[in-house]
C-alpha cells in the first residue's frame, strides 16, 4: 500500500524526523486558506502516488498569492501517468544548502533491508546507481541486529552526508529505521533529505519529500490502516472487487480470466495474449482473478459476477487445476452463476486435477449454449480468444471450433 | 534417502487443531506422512483421532503444549505450520528455537518483516524454512517400504517416483507441471512460495537437487517480481551439473500491479517475465513460454541425457 506524500510526512513526524511546515488541502479554497497559515514563499505540491511529480510540473515554488492561485489551478486537475492528483500540499519554502537521498527498503535478494543513500539528492537514484555506482552507498540492516545510535553513526559516517552534521544524519537514520519497523513499511524513502539553513544561521536536516509503502499483509496490526484510506472514494470495478476480498486486477483486454492460484492465472493471461498474437488479433485479458484454494461454488459465482460487470468482457476463460479444489464443485458454481446472473457471454472452461472429469460432465450435461469446455489450457485460451474476436468483428473473424 | 528430508521422518503440525490443520493433517497422513504430533497449548494432553493410511484403521495423534515438548516426545524432524498470519511469527520462532531442522510454512499473508526476522534466525541456526505462502514440500518414496513425505497441501497421487526435481513459486503451476510430467516422475517437489522473502529460494532448492543423487534434472517455475530466477540461473551456470528447464509466468502482467502473490509485482520496470526469460536463456536454461512448452522442453532435455 503506497501512501501520499502528506500521509508519509505524518509517519516521519511521528518518528521525530523534522519536516517543513505544511498543510494538506483537498481543494482550491482549502489550499488558499493553507497558504495564509504557511506564508510566502511556499511550495505547492500535487499529491499523487507516483514519483517524478516535479518533472511532471506538479510541484511549484510560488512567491505571491497570484502565483499560488495559478499553480493550484494548474496542479489540482492534473493526472500524472494515469495517477490523478488528489489535493495539494502547501509547504513552507526552505533555504536549501545540500540535498541527499536516503531510503530503506525490503531487500528480496539478501532477505534483509537495504539502506540506499547518495549525496546527489532529488535526482533519479536508480539512474545514478546505474551510471555512477560509486556515488550510491548500499548498506544492510537486518531484523535481528540492534540498529542503535552507535550503528547509525557508523552508517552516517560511511554515507558521508557532506556538509551536514553527522550526529543529525545518524539520528535521522535511526528514526527512519524506527519508522520502517513500527509501521511495517516495505519502503521509507526521503528524497530529498535537505540540509536547510535556518533564520538563525544554523543548519538542520529536513525531510522535504517522502515516499512510504506499507506491507499489505501487516494491516491487521494497524487497524487496517483506516487512517490512510483514500479520501477520494474510488468506485472502479477493481476497487469494488478488492473490497469484497477478491484477488482481482483490472486489465484492458476483452477476455475475462478466472482461475485458481496466482501463478496459474498469470499463466492464463499469457496464454490469452499468445493466442491473440497467433491469429493476428489484439485480444488480451480483461482482468486477473484468482479464486484461491478450496474455492466454493459461491466463490465462483461471485467471481463471475465481478468479471461480467466489466462491459469490455466479450468472452470468459475459466482455468482450474483442482488440487484441493474439486472441479465438480467449481462446475456447479459456474452453472449457478450462469442461471442467476443470466450470463450470455461465451465461456470456455478448462479443468484438470481433482474431479476434473466429473466437473466437465456436469457442465456438458447442463447443455448451456454459452458454456464450452476445452481439453487443455492452451486450447481453452484459443477458443476464448476466438469468441472475443468474433464479438469484436462479427463478419470477418473465424468461427471458434470446439475441441 | 530423499532430497530435503529422510523417508518416513517424524513430523509435527503447528495449528493441527484448526480447520486447515485438521483437513491437511488428514491428507498428509493418507499420503503416508509419519505425523507424530500436533501443537496447541490450549489442547495439550489431548489426542485427535484421524483415519490412518490403511483404510478402516484410525490413528491417535497427541497434542503437545509446545514445539519443544513435541520434539522431545517424538523426535520430530520437521514441522508444518498452518497457523493464521498474526500467529505465524511466534510459531516459526518456537519451531526454530526447538531446533526442528525443517519448517514448512503454508500460511499466506504473513507480514514480510516477520518473515525476514524468522528467516534470518533460521539461517543463523542452520535450520531450513520452506515458504511461507507455499503449497509445501513433497518427496516421492521409492516404494511402499520407503514412503515419501508430504508436508503441506500438494495433492497426493499426481505423480510417482522418477528422476525429476521441481521447485516453484506457485502452487497450482506446480500441480500443472507435475501432471504434465507425471509419466516421467519426480524425486521431490518444493513450493518455494510467492512472498518477497522466503526461507528456501529457487537457488537453494537447486543446490539441494544438485546434491541429490536420484534427481537427474530440475523443473523451475518462476513468476514476475524480484530476481530469484536470475540468481538461481547464475548459480546453476557455475555450479550445477544437472539440466534445469524453466517456466516463467506473467509475460503480460502490467507494471506496478500485485498479481495475487505478495511478491508477484513488476516495479520500476524490474522483475518482468521477459527479463527473466532472457537471463535464464543467457545462463543456458531453456524456458517454455507456456507450461506445456516447458514440459516438452524437459522431455527433449531428458532424451539428450
Amino acid at each position: 500500500m503506497d501512501l501520499y506524500e502528506y500521509q508519509a510526512r505524518e509517519l516521519l513526524q511521528e518518528a521525530g524526523i523534522p519536516t517543513p511546515d505544511a498543510i494538506y488541502a483537498a481543494d482550491k479554497q482549502q489550499a488558499m486558506q493553507a497558504l495564509e497559515h504557511i506564508g510566502l514563499p511556499a511550495v505547492i505540491k500535487g499529491q499523487a502516488k507516483i514519483g517524478h511529480r516535479g518533472q511532471a510540473g506538479a510541484v511549484k515554488v510560488v512567491k505571491t498569492r497570484e502565483e499560488a492561485s495559478a499553480a493550484i489551478d494548474h496542479i489540482l486537475p492534473m493526472s500524472i501517468d494515469g495517477h490523478a492528483v488528489n489535493g495539494v500540499l502547501v509547504a513552507e519554502a526552505m533555504n536549501i544548502r545540500d540535498e541527499y537521498y536516503v531510503s530503506i527498503s525490503v531487500d528480496r535478494t539478501n532477505r534483509s533491508f537495504c539502506v540506499l543513500a547518495t549525496s546527489a539528492g532529488g535526482t533519479e537514484v536508480e539512474t545514478l546507481a546505474h551510471d555512477h555506482p560509486e556515488a550510491v552507498k548500499r548498506m544492510q540492516i537486518t531484523m535481528l541486529e540492534n540498529f542503535d545510535h552507535a550503528a547509525a553513526v557508523r552508517m552516517a559516517e560511511a554515507i558521508a552526508f557532506e556538509g551536514a552534521d553527522i550526529e543529525q544524519a545518524a539520528t535521522i537514520l535511526e528514526q527512519m529505521w524506527q519508522c520502517f519497523v513500527t509501521n511495517d513499511a516495505t519502503l521509507v524513502e526521503i528524497n530529498p533529505l535537505a540540509n536547510v539553513e535556518l533564520p538563525d544561521g544554523s543548519t538542520q536536516l529536513y525531510a522535504l519529500d517522502a515516499k512510504i509503502s506499507l506491507g499489505g499483509n501487516a494491516a491487521f496490526r494497524h487497524d487496517g490502516w483506516k487512517r490512510f484510506e483514500d479520501p477520494v472514494v474510488s468506485d472502479t470495478l477493481e476497487a469494488r472487487a478488492q473490497a469484497a476480498g477478491m484477488h482481482y486486477v483490472q486489465l484492458d483486454g476483452q477476455v475475462g480470466v478466472i482461475g485458481n492460484g496466482a501463478g496459474l492465472v498469470m499463466s492464463s493471461l499469457d496464454a490469452v495474449a499468445f493466442a491473440g498474437d497467433a491469429i493476428g488479433q489484439p485480444i488480451t485479458a480483461a482482468n486477473f482473478l484468482d479464486i484461491g484454494g478450496g474455492a466454493s461454488a459461491e466463490a465462483m459465482s461471485r467471481s463471475l459476477k465481478a468479471v461480467t460487470a466489466n462491459p469490455s468482457v466479450k468472452s470468459i476463460f475459466i482455468n482450474v487445476y483442482g488440487g484441493i479444489t474439486s472441479c465438480e464443485i467449481v462446475a456447479e458454481g459456474i452453472l449457478q452463476a450462469v442461471d442467476e446472473l443470466g450470463i450470455t457471454v461465451p465461456m470456455v472452461v478448462r479443468f484438470d486435477g481433482n474431479a476434473a472429469a466429473e466437473g466437465l460432465a456436469t457442465l456438458e450435461a447442463a447443455h448451456k449454449t454459452n458454456v464450452h469446455v476445452a481439453a487443455t489450457m492452451d486450447e481453452a485460451a484459443r477458443q476464448a480468444v476466438a469468441f472475443a474476436a468474433q464479438a469484436a468483428t462479427p463478419a470477418s473473424a473465424p468461427a471458434p471450433t470446439q475441441a | 534417502m530423499s532430497a530435503f528430508i529422510a523417508n518416513n521422518a517424524p513430523v509435527i503440525v503447528q495449528g493441527m487443531t484448526g480447520h486447515q490443520g485438521m483437513t491437511h493433517t488428514q491428507r498428509m497422513l493418507k499420503a503416508g506422512t509419519n505425523i507424530v504430533g500436533g501443537v496447541n497449548p490450549r489442547k495439550a494432553g489431548t489426542a485427535i483421532t484421524f483415519e490412518a493410511r490403511e483404510a478402516g484403521n484410525t490413528v491417535e495423534i497427541p497434542v503437545f503444549a509446545t514445539v519443544a515438548e513435541a520434539k522431545a516426545a517424538t523426535g520430530a524432524q520437521a514441522s508444518v505450520i498452518f497457523v493464521p498470519p498474526r500467529f505465524a511469527k511466534d510459531a516459526m520462532i518456537e519451531a526454530i528455537k526447538a531446533e526442528v531442522k525443517l519448517i514448512v510454512v503454508i500460511t499466506e499473508g504473513i507480514p514480510v518483516n516477520d518473515t525476514a526476522y524468522c528467516v534470518e534466525l533460521a539461517l543463523q541456526r542452520g535450520i531450513r524454512i520452506v515458504g511461507p505462502n507455499c503449497p509445501g514440500l513433497m518427496t516421492v518414496g521409492e516404494d511402499a517400504e520407503h514412503p515419501g513425505v508430504n508436508l503441506g497441501i500438494i495433492p497426493d497421487g499426481i505423480v510417482g517416483r522418477g528422476p525429476l526435481g521441481l521447485v516453484s513459486k506457485s502452487g497450482t503451476l506446480t500441480y500443472q507441471l507435475m501432471s504434465e510430467l507425471a509419466d516421467i516422475g519426480f524425486t521431490a517437489c518444493l513450493g518455494a512460495g510467492g512472498d518477497p522473502i522466503v526461507g528456501t529460494t529457487l537457488r537453494e532448492a537447486l543446490e539441494e537437487f544438485e546434491n541429490d543423487d536420484a534427481t537427474k534434472a530440475v523443473v523451475m517455475i518462476g513468476e514476475i517480481g524480484g530476481r530469484a530466477e536470475e540468481e538461481a540461473a547464475h548459480w546453476a551456470k557455475h555450479h550445477m551439473t544437472k539440466p534445469v528447464v524453466a517456466y516463467v509466468a506473467g509475460f503480460t502482467a502490467p507494471e506496478g500491479k500485485q498479481m495475487g502473490h505478495a511478491g508477484a509485482i513488476v516495479s520500476g520496470g524490474k522483475g518482468t517475465a521477459q527479463d527473466k526469460l532472457e537471463s535464464l536463456e543467457a545462463h543456458g536454461i531453456r524456458v517454455g513460454k507456456t507450461p506445456s512448452e516447458c514440459a516438452e522442453l524437459m522431455r527433449d532435455t531428458l532424451a539428450q541425457l
